[in-house]
């Protein structure tokens, strides 16, 4: 474990007894290393395993087995909890304060004194477009509202690690994309964040690695543009015979046989007309097309076969 | 700071509660009209102030422990599990606060807002009494005055009654007390019980403790005979449960056979006997509540 990773899970399992004594595990043999200052998307269907995993990095659950790092600190550790920020899923607030009462009492939580709450608190109201409503009752904020000022409460400690537990459900478009700019201006800062979210775009367009996880596994892990492959081109031929077939093996990344379309997947131009020039007149030309999968698609993909 | 934030943000969130809110103005409006009890104290007192309004005094401390103990089950039980079934304890819980600072001033937010009930209910009480006195001192000196028509005779023989009654408030300091002590027990409960097994455990709780003198008896045994199973039950029953009794011997309604002499040293023991009970039951509770999951 280096000190620069800024969580390590290493064969985290977590089971649950039912009420009626079965036992659910959900979370299961769960290794993943998230440096510092990267976005790391955390991704799953629901009952993945995700807010599990979450709350054992947070100490409000403890793991059934495996080990735990959260900034060099075991998980929970109350100097630590400086250092970190989390943002529940559906967050939830004393009901009868406003705002801005709401958002001084987790500024005294952190000891704040009474000059820099009302300046933090300000100011984060008016990140997170709340400004005019600061003085109103939670009582009367809609749910996205609500999802804001736990984004507000998540940034009064500046942390180094962030961790978001479905940031932009229940926001708006508009406030979706003012997430993503936040995660993107945090990861500026050198910030971690560690995001679990169903919102694919956002992950795809924020997130410098993924795992996807599925019933408590891990099943995928890597970079986007590894998970992505992007930057890879499809050369899709017809007609291709066994000697075609042998010659682009040789340049390209992957050969797929399709019926009688041969496609072949390969990562730069010099290697697309390689391939060109291997089939020429022994097969014909369909189309070359930068190839564009997205994290959904790869989702589905991923999550359907691991349920086969 | 930690702690004092938690335990106003309960103090703000318990006084919003229409329970609370319920049993509050019904007991208030309960002891003020009790002041139309229509206890003639002029006989009465000559036997010295504390008989005096005993039907007032009996009823009004009885209706505080009711509501009380009502305010204080209801608010106890909810407390933590409130906090874990609405998510709040999760944003806090990940903010450097310490496990036992969450308690702890859960607890006491607790507390703060059972005494501003108490002070709310204490002072109407206080009021009345006063009222009650204020009204009987005038009615015994009228014809003391009329009949005799000197007055430097029949000064000594009129006892005047106390506008402020000590031993009222010391009665109110007990109501008090034992319900900061049945908090904490049902709070240690939360940690393991949903709040409406709570709800009726802790009054179970309450009720037995209320009969201790009971399972005082049923727990007697010959020193010389070893105890039978019922009585070691009954001897560890009466050691757990904390004895409520104790705090409404001055009730002269459910005690009439009690005298207690020095009532502010009488409710000094009772306080310090509430506390440490719920000293006890807090350091469990925060030593159970470490290993929780939420
Ligand atoms: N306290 C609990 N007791 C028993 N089982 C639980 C508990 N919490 C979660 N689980 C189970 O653990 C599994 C994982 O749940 P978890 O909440 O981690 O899923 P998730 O990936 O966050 O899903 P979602 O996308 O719906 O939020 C589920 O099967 C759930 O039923
Ligand atoms: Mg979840």
């Amino acid at each position: 474990m280096k000190v620069a990773d800024a969580i390590v899970i290493q064969g985290l399992k977590k089971v649950f007894k039912g009420a009626l004594g079965d036992r659910v595990a959900a979370v299961d043999d769960l290794s993943i290393q998230v440096s510092q200052g990267e976005i790391f998307g955390f991704i799953g269907p629901n009952g993945a395993g995700k807010t599990t995993t979450i709350k054992i990095l947070l100490g409000l659950l403890f793991p059934t087995s495996g080990k735990l790092q959260v900034l060099g600190a075991p998980a929970g550790d109350n100097e630590t909890k400086r250092r970190i920020s989390y943002l529940p899923e559906s967050p939830y607030f004393y009901e009868h304060m406003s705002g801005y009462e709401v958002l001084d009492f987790y500024c005294k939580l952190f000891r704040l004194g009474k000059p820099a709450r009302k300046k933090k608190i300000n100011e984060l109201l008016e990140r997170v477009g709340l400004a005019s409503d600061g003085k109103r009752a939670l009582r009367q904020y809609s749910k996205g509202m609500l999802q804001r000022i736990g984004i507000a409460q998540s940034l009064i400690n500046d942390p180094d690690l962030l961790i978001l537990d479905e940031p932009t459900s229940g926001l708006d478009p508009i406030a979706h994309k003012d997430i993503q700019d936040l995660i993107i201006s945090l990861k500026q800062q050198g910030k971690t964040v560690f995001v679990s979210s169903h919102q694919l775009t956002d992950i795809e367009r924020v997130c410098d690695r993924v795992a996807i996880i599925n019933r408590g596994k891990l099943v995928k892990l890597g970079s986007m543009e590894e998970l992505l492959h992007i930057g890879r081109i499809i050369v899709t031929l017809t007609g291709a015979d066994d000697a075609v077939l042998a010659a682009v093996k040789a340049v390209s990344e992957e050969c797929v046989m399709d019926g009688n379309m041969l496609r072949v997947y390969v990562r730069s131009e010099d290697a697309v007309l390689k391939v060109l020039e291997a089939a020429k007149g022994k097969a014909t030309l369909v189309s070359v097309v930068p190839q564009r999968q997205t994290l959904e698609d790869l989702f589905v993909e991923i999550v359907r076969e691991a349920r086969k | 700071m930690i702690i004092w934030s938690i335990a106003k943000t309960t103090v703000g969130d318990a006084l919003r509660k229409k329970v609370v809110q319920i049993f509050l103005v019904v007991a208030i409006g309960l002891i003020v009209i009790s002041l139309s009890f229509s206890q003639n104290l002029a006989f009465s007192a000559k036997e010295g102030s504390s008989v005096d309004l005993y039907l007032l005094k009996g009823f009004g401390l009885g209706l505080m422990a009711l509501a009380g103990g009502l305010i204080s089950l209801v608010m106890g039980v909810s407390l933590i599990p409130q906090e874990i079934e609405r998510r709040t304890i999760y944003t806090i819980l990940s903010k450097p606060v310490q496990r036992y600072e969450f308690i702890v001033g859960k607890f006491l937010g607790a507390i703060l807002t059972l005494a501003i009930c108490m002070a709310l209910m204490g002072t109407v009480f206080m009021g009345v009494i006063a009222a009650k006195a204020y009204a009987a001192n005038a009615s015994q000196v009228m014809p003391a005055v009329t009949a005799a028509g000197g007055l430097e005779s029949t000064a000594a023989q009129v006892t005047k009654v106390q506008l402020f009654d000590v031993n009222s408030l010391m009665g109110v300091v007990n109501v008090f007390m034992q319900f900061v002590l049945l908090t904490s027990v049902v709070m240690l409960f939360s940690v393991f019980f949903t709040p409406t097994i709570n709800f009726f455990l802790g009054l179970g709780v309450y009720v037995i403790g209320l009969m201790a003198s009971l399972t005082e008896t049923l727990a007697w045994h010959d020193p010389d005979t070893s105890p039978t199973i019922l009585q070691a039950f009954y001897t560890v029953v009466h050691a757990v449960i904390p004895n409520f009794d104790k705090f409404n011997q001055m009730n002269s309604l459910l005690h009439p056979e009690m005298a207690v002499t020095n009532m502010p040293l009488y409710t000094f023991q009772t306080s310090l006997y509430g506390l440490i009970y719920a000293l006890i039951a807090m350091t469990v509770a925060v030593i159970i509540f470490e290993q929780k999951e939420v």
